[in-house]
């Protein structure tokens, strides 16, 4: 079911593939990403460190190595990482999130390049503060680097609210139910599992007036379970479907 | 069709289509078109899905699959040396030349401050304290100087090393600035560009009027055809980056701007490029001591004329009458008359 842009809450981005279908992209926000931001500062100090123990050893070539390294590190990281499979810096990675264009494909090595040498102007005034008003002021958390490269961070993982509804005895709604109605019923029972009983009861309660079967003394979850595989297509043995 | 009915009768294909992902994943060799037959399929399951409702849990591993084969399945293939030549025999000078208006303001801003900065500190040597501070003026009379400070006189291969290790991350750094400061509307890349052009000419002019004129120019010539064209380069990407978000024409803003910086960073790869070379230079041949300075003019003269003519002239199509003249004067004339016959 598609809603309308301006009803929803959620940032949902979608992108319509050629095959006619949409992706959901979720982009990542301003936390996320300003932590994701900290681990990967630790890990380009922690290898400068390690490069400048090593080139110790070399003298001037040393002294080039380490400053040849402090360029890389500050521009070429992020470029070589998004370019990887995994589409993200290790920082990224550990917080779930990757880089993708806005069309949801993995990110081009221009687009990269882009989104990476204009971090220059999202660090202004100081420590990133263009970067997180843009983030904030928009739906899709892009920095202005994103704007340019026509680049999202999105997160890699969907969260599973919905598992596959409990097996019950299929059960005949009072009467026949709209299209919407069924599609309420299956997806509360669908979430069955992660909401105490009782919640799920009292929510069930809300479903009465269609359930049906009132003679057989069941709960109203269990009868809500028991419509909600009928809708699915479950009968009872000699039911025709 | 019930969703269970549905299920059933499709999930075979989706275990196939997620046991073919992981594989590809993984890089290990897989049917590509086998792949794309079945994502295919599973794109058609998921509009199904998601047209009738159908639940939750069943339309998200839809959506999670379709997601996976979709990243590989579009995922480009043309890197490599191929790529990366025809990026610069040309992409790179075809994308400067796209950009010559820009070039052109972007020249003049580096190139009237440096005259005019150099001009006045010819004039009067006081002009440079305007500029930059008395120690550094000292600094750098040392360097081009004659004295044991000079550069060039005390250098082993170790400073050469460490000085081309300093010319990376400082004047690529500057350059990938200098175009990035184009997004606040062109004015960052135009301040770094008159910033540049002033201290570079007001040094230069100090150091001629001080007698240095020798040592400085023959220092500076060889790796200025690379240095002073990637930063005026770099200039040139980040006024395109504000223009185009300043004057979008009938793009929104944010189009456009999108455009304008897929098309620029094909130059940042040139100016890359170029500054790399510049650092080689300067570190290793401008301040070899050894070369004759008349060696050196010439060396620097070639390399002025090879970046000019290889942003100019490289990498341009072939014009119709220029390259095979009969062939295709013929092929021409005869479509000519084909079409007059046609015509008549």
């Amino acid at each position: 079911m598609r809603v309308p842009e301006a009803a929803r809450l959620d940032t949902l981005h979608t992108a319509e593939t050629p095959e006619g279908i949409a992706l959901s992209l979720r982009p990542a926000g301003v936390m996320a990403r300003c932590l994701a931001w900290l681990l990967d500062f630790l890990v380009r100090a922690v290898l400068f460190v390690i490069i400048a123990i090593a080139g110790r050893a070399f003298g001037g070539l040393g002294t080039a190595l380490l400053l040849i390294a402090f360029f890389a590190l500050e521009w070429l990281y992020p470029v070589v990482f998004e370019l990887s499979r995994s589409g993200a810096t290790p920082g990224k990675r550990a917080m779930g999130l990757r880089v993708v264009m806005d069309s949801g494909l993995p990110v081009t090595p221009a687009a990269s390049f882009i989104r990476n040498l204009l971090r220059t102007v999202d660090f202004l005034p100081a420590m990133y503060a263009a970067a997180v008003a843009t983030m904030l002021l928009r739906d899709d958390s892009k920095r202005l680097g994103d704007l340019a490269a026509g680049t999202l961070v999105v997160f890699v993982d969907v969260a599973q609210l919905h598992g596959e509804p409990p097996l019950a005895e299929p059960r005949a709604p009072s009467r026949p139910l709209l299209p919407a109605e069924q599609m309420a019923i299956v997806s509360l029972a669908g979430r069955a599992k992660r909401l105490t009983p009782e919640r799920f009861d009292e929510l069930a309660t809300f479903a009465l007036p269609v359930l049906g079967g009132l003679d057989s003394g069941a709960s109203a979850s269990q009868r809500l379970l028991g419509v909600a595989q009928w809708v699915l297509g479950r009968r009872r043995e000699g039911e025709r479907a | 069709m019930t969703p269970l009915q549905f299920e059933a009768a499709y999930a075979p294909l989706w275990t196939e289509l997620e046991a073919e992902v992981a594989v590809a994943e993984k890089r290990r060799r897989f049917d590509g078109a086998r792949l794309a037959t079945l994502y295919r399929r599973v794109c058609e399951h998921l509009a199904l899905a998601q047209a009738r409702a159908y639940p939750v849990h069943l339309t998200q591993r839809l959506e999670a699959l379709t997601q996976r084969a979709h990243q590989l399945i579009y995922r480009r293939h043309d890197y490599g040396l191929a790529r990366l030549a025809n990026l610069v025999l040309v992409d790179i000078p075809e994308a400067v030349r796209a950009h010559r208006m820009y070039l052109l303001v972007s020249t003049l801003l580096f190139a009237l401050p440096l005259l005019v900065a150099g001009w006045a500190a010819w004039r009067d040597p006081g002009f440079i304290l305007r500029l930059v501070d008395a120690s550094t003026v000292q600094g750098f009379e040392g360097m081009y100087g004659d004295g044991a400070e000079a550069l060039g006189r005390h250098r082993d291969a170790d400073d050469d090393w460490q000085m081309f290790g300093y010319y990376i991350m400082n004047n690529i750094g500057i350059g990938f600035r200098c175009f990035a400061a184009g997004l606040a509307a062109g004015v960052g890349s135009a301040f770094l560009l008159v910033y540049n052009g002033l201290h570079i000419g007001g040094i230069g002019g100090y150091l001629i009027a001080a007698g240095h004129a020798g040592n400085f120019l023959s220092f500076v010539v060889t790796h200025s055809a690379f240095e002073l064209t990637g930063i005026v380069l770099s200039g040139a990407a980040g006024l395109r980056l504000g223009w185009a978000w300043m004057a979008p024409g009938r793009h929104t803003r944010i189009e456009s701007l999108r455009l304008a910086a897929r098309a620029a960073v094909v130059v940042m790869y040139g100016v890359f490029g170029l500054l790399l070379i510049a650092a080689a230079v300067e570190a290793f041949w401008s301040s070899a001591r050894w070369v004759s300075p008349m060696v050196k003019y010439g060396a620097g003269a070639a390399c002025w004329v090879l970046v000019i003519a290889y942003l100019g002239l490289q990498g341009r199509p072939r014009r119709e009458g220029a390259g095979g003249v009969p062939l295709s004067s013929t092929s021409t004339s005869t479509s000519v008359s084909n079409g007059s016959a046609d015509a008549r």
